[in-house]
């Protein structure tokens, strides 16, 4: 018998995921992860303070034991720490990769290696394929769910000792399964929120860390130079944002670029928000080298763009074949081929 | 799975089995109400006040001076509060001072708190780096408006002994009420009540091998506590129809730990020395308290540079029941408060393990610990290094 640890934040997929580890036979461990200091968890999609409680009981229905684990120190120092700077350098961070690279399927995946338990399970839509080439990441079964773009960073290495099985079901049939197993999260609501980041307001989470220098109000331009109007503090606004700008006028106004140096908030039409060329960082890639033609998604459950890709080191440079709307800054850009995951990075620069 | 080796009397003991049979009659048809009048409620009268006979005489007090409560924390609370709001009512409000320890149990800290918040003044004393109060600190912090003193006999996470009877003798010698948590000490170590010169004395049933739900409280002759629970019961201390069986369970057990006090005092000390040399031959591993002055079968660790949770979690897949701190605080990594005020570093004090041995305790459990900790310590320094 295997020993599995199933991360359960509390909700009714990571639940089901721990059902079905038990049930195939496993020593199932359910740990949930202590991320922010004082309150149990998180604020949303990783538990409100109840969830704790929840996932508790779920492991006790289960008959499995449950742990709470204190991750606090690392989900700072990688998730939110790295939130607040991103914001502070004009990009839209994308602290869900972030927490799997680092703390789900870092440390968890470390501490579960020393409590002799070969894998760590969670509730992630996504699927792992045994291939003649090692383990391979594919889409999920419910495409509305399919949630391989945040996992995009895990090494096959890291593939190897994990279990996604909600992969090949769909949510409603998780939540019948909830239901059937008289699981009390069966129909609990989903939280879109960040988990650290109370109620749904991230500007005044940056604010609060980065301080009120962080938000200076500029120039609202356009690409000519023309003054618009004033901003607010670019960490309150993200590529291809149109409301929020207080511009009036006949065209709507998209944000095209957040201007550091300057602190100048650079709006344009929809053409001139949308781009076809940008440089990826912190490349990774699952099974070596990426294929010069790919597809590529530039946010989570975004369109899949054709692309042609030029690897250059722990970079790639990526030319869609036609114009994306809204290439943001520290965001992912993950590559597909077919159901499969070959990878991704972090898009640092827009090129045109 | 082979069976789990616990090591965590501290939080809590096994009952044993004479506790539990002789508790039995009183859950089946001893049930009578001990303040009834017929012959079924004064069996169960009878049957309490043996028990209070009994508990009595582990701590050399007078049966009349024993008060049954529902856990150690009521007993704290009964005794802390009690004589705090007594002391103001009965100087028209002139005594509204508490003077406590930094590294107290909740049940006292979190009544200090509260009397805080309703307008006592509370001094917190400091203690040193192995957790002792100084008896000139007390001294210092009496004044005319101070009505009650309390400090615990002995700490829950490192097993630190105070020095009672020179705190009860200063507390005597300027008329202020003293008050002692002994929850971790009756049974375990000697305590007399006399001899200490304590006014309250708290203890609890399931710390020395009794069920849950019962606990006492010393209460010298003559001092007075405003009531918590209304009732006539318990000679107008407290109300609530008494528990019985539990209170015959923690009669039972208190003789028995009376009997070979000092034999299994000796004996836990010795295993407990054991595990903590095997243990301290380990890296990275330091002793917390006072080697001296502490209880025989508390060990307290701090391995560096771990998370003593993690630890705790890692122990217990292998089949060992320890504790990174008191029970209370399970899941999380701070600091205890304990630690805090030895002012024990971070680095060292998170990682925090609290060993704590009791009847049944046997060489086999401290060897399998000590495997286990070897162990999982080295997989976990392996696992921070990656």
């Amino acid at each position: 018998m295997a020993r599995v640890v199933v991360a359960m934040s509390g909700g009714v997929d990571s639940s089901v995921a721990a059902a079905l580890v038990a049930e195939a036979g496993h020593e199932a461990i359910g740990v949930t992860m202590k991320l922010l200091p004082g309150s149990p968890t998180g604020f949303g999609c990783c538990g409100s303070p109840e969830d704790i409680g929840d996932a508790r009981r779920v492991a006790e229905r289960l008959g499995i034991r449950h742990y709470v684990l204190n991750f606090d120190e690392v989900f700072e120092r990688s998730v939110v720490d790295r939130f607040v700077e991103d914001y502070v350098k004009q990009r839209t961070p994308n602290p869900c990769v972030e927490c799997n690279r680092s703390v789900k399927f870092g440390a968890l995946l470390r501490l579960a290696e020393a409590y002799d338990a070969p894998k760590v399970a969670t509730g992630h839509y996504a699927r792992l394929e045994e291939g003649p080439n090692g383990v391979r990441l594919l889409r999920a079964v419910d495409e509305a769910k399919d949630q391989s773009y945040f996992l995009h960073s895990l090494t096959r290495g890291e593939l190897e000792r994990v279990s996604f099985p909600l992969g090949e079901m769909r949510k409603p049939q998780v939540r019948e399964k909830a239901r059937a197993l008289g699981l009390r999260t069966a129909d609990k609501a989903e939280s879109q929120e960040i988990c650290f980041v109370p109620g749904k307001d991230y500007r005044g989470f940056v604010r609060s860390r980065a301080g009120d220098e962080a938000f200076k109000p500029g120039d609202i331009r356009d690409a000519s130079g023309r003054r618009l109007g004033t901003h607010e503090g670019l960490p309150n606004y993200t590529v291809g944002q149109r409301k929020g700008l207080g511009l009036s006028g006949g065209t709507p106004y998209y944000v095209t670029k957040l201007d550091g140096p300057s602190n100048t908030l650079v709006v344009g039409s929809l053409e001139e928000a949308s781009s076809t060329r940008f440089r990826v960082g912190r490349l990774s890639k699952i099974s070596g080298a990426l294929p010069r033609s790919c597809r590529v998604r530039i946010r989570h459950r975004g369109d899949l763009h054709e692309a042609q890709v030029e690897e250059n080191g722990p970079e790639a440079l990526v030319s869609l074949a036609a114009p994306a709307n809204a290439v943001t800054p520290g965001q992912s850009a993950v590559f597909y081929q077919d159901e499969t995951v070959l990878g991704g990075g972090t898009i640092e620069e827009v090129l045109g | 799975m082979t069976r789990a080796v616990y090591l965590d009397h501290n939080a809590t003991t096994p009952v044993r089995p004479e506790v539990v049979e002789a508790m039995l009659p009183h859950l089946r048809e001893g049930f009578g109400n001990p303040n009834s009048a017929h012959a079924l409620g004064q069996g169960s009268r009878k049957a309490i006040e043996e028990a209070r006979e009994r508990v009595a005489a582990l701590i050399n007090a007078d049966a009349s001076e024993i008060v049954f409560t529902s856990c150690g924390s009521e007993s704290d609370v009964m005794a802390v509060y009690g004589a705090a709001q007594a002391g103001f009512n009965e100087s028209a409000g002139k005594r509204s001072h508490v003077v406590t320890t930094a590294i107290e149990h909740f049940a006292v800290s979190g009544t200090c708190r509260e009397l805080a918040a309703r307008g006592f003044e509370i001094t917190t004393l400091g203690v040193d780096e192995n957790a002792l109060v100084s008896p000139e600190s007390v001294s210092g912090a009496i004044s005319e408006r101070t009505s009650l003193v309390t400090v615990m006999t002995a700490n829950n996470e490192i097993g630190t002994i105070q020095p009672v009877a020179e705190i009860a003798a200063i507390c005597r010698a300027r008329g202020v009420l003293f008050h002692t948590d002994a929850v971790q000490g009756v049974g375990k170590i000697p305590v007399d009540v006399r001899a200490l010169g304590v006014d309250m004395l708290a203890f609890s049933g399931h710390k020395i091998n009794a069920p849950k739900g019962v606990g006492g409280l010393f209460v010298r002759k003559g001092v007075r506590l405003a009531q918590l629970i209304a009732g006539k019961q318990e000679s107008s201390r407290r109300g609530g129809t008494e528990n019985t069986a539990s209170i015959v369970g923690l009669g039972v057990a208190a003789e028995l730990a009376r009997k070979d006090l000092d034999a299994h005092a000796a004996s836990l000390a010795a295993l407990r020395d054991r595990l903590e040399a095997g243990a301290l031959s380990l890296d990275g591993v330091r002793r917390t308290g006072n080697p001296a002055l502490r209880l025989p079968g508390t060990a307290h660790l701090c391995f560096q540079g771990i998370d003593g949770h993690q630890l705790v979690v890692g122990l217990d897949l292998d089949g060992i029941c320890v504790s990174s701190g008191p029970a209370c605080h399970s899941g999380a990594t701070e600091l205890s408060h304990v630690l805090k005020a030895m002012r024990v570093p971070d680095e060292w004090g998170k990682g925090a393990l609290r060993v704590s041995l009791g009847w049944g305790t046997t060489e086999e459990d401290v060897e399998r610990f000590l495997a286990s900790l070897k162990k999982v310590l080295g997989k976990l320094r392996q696992s921070a290094t990656i």
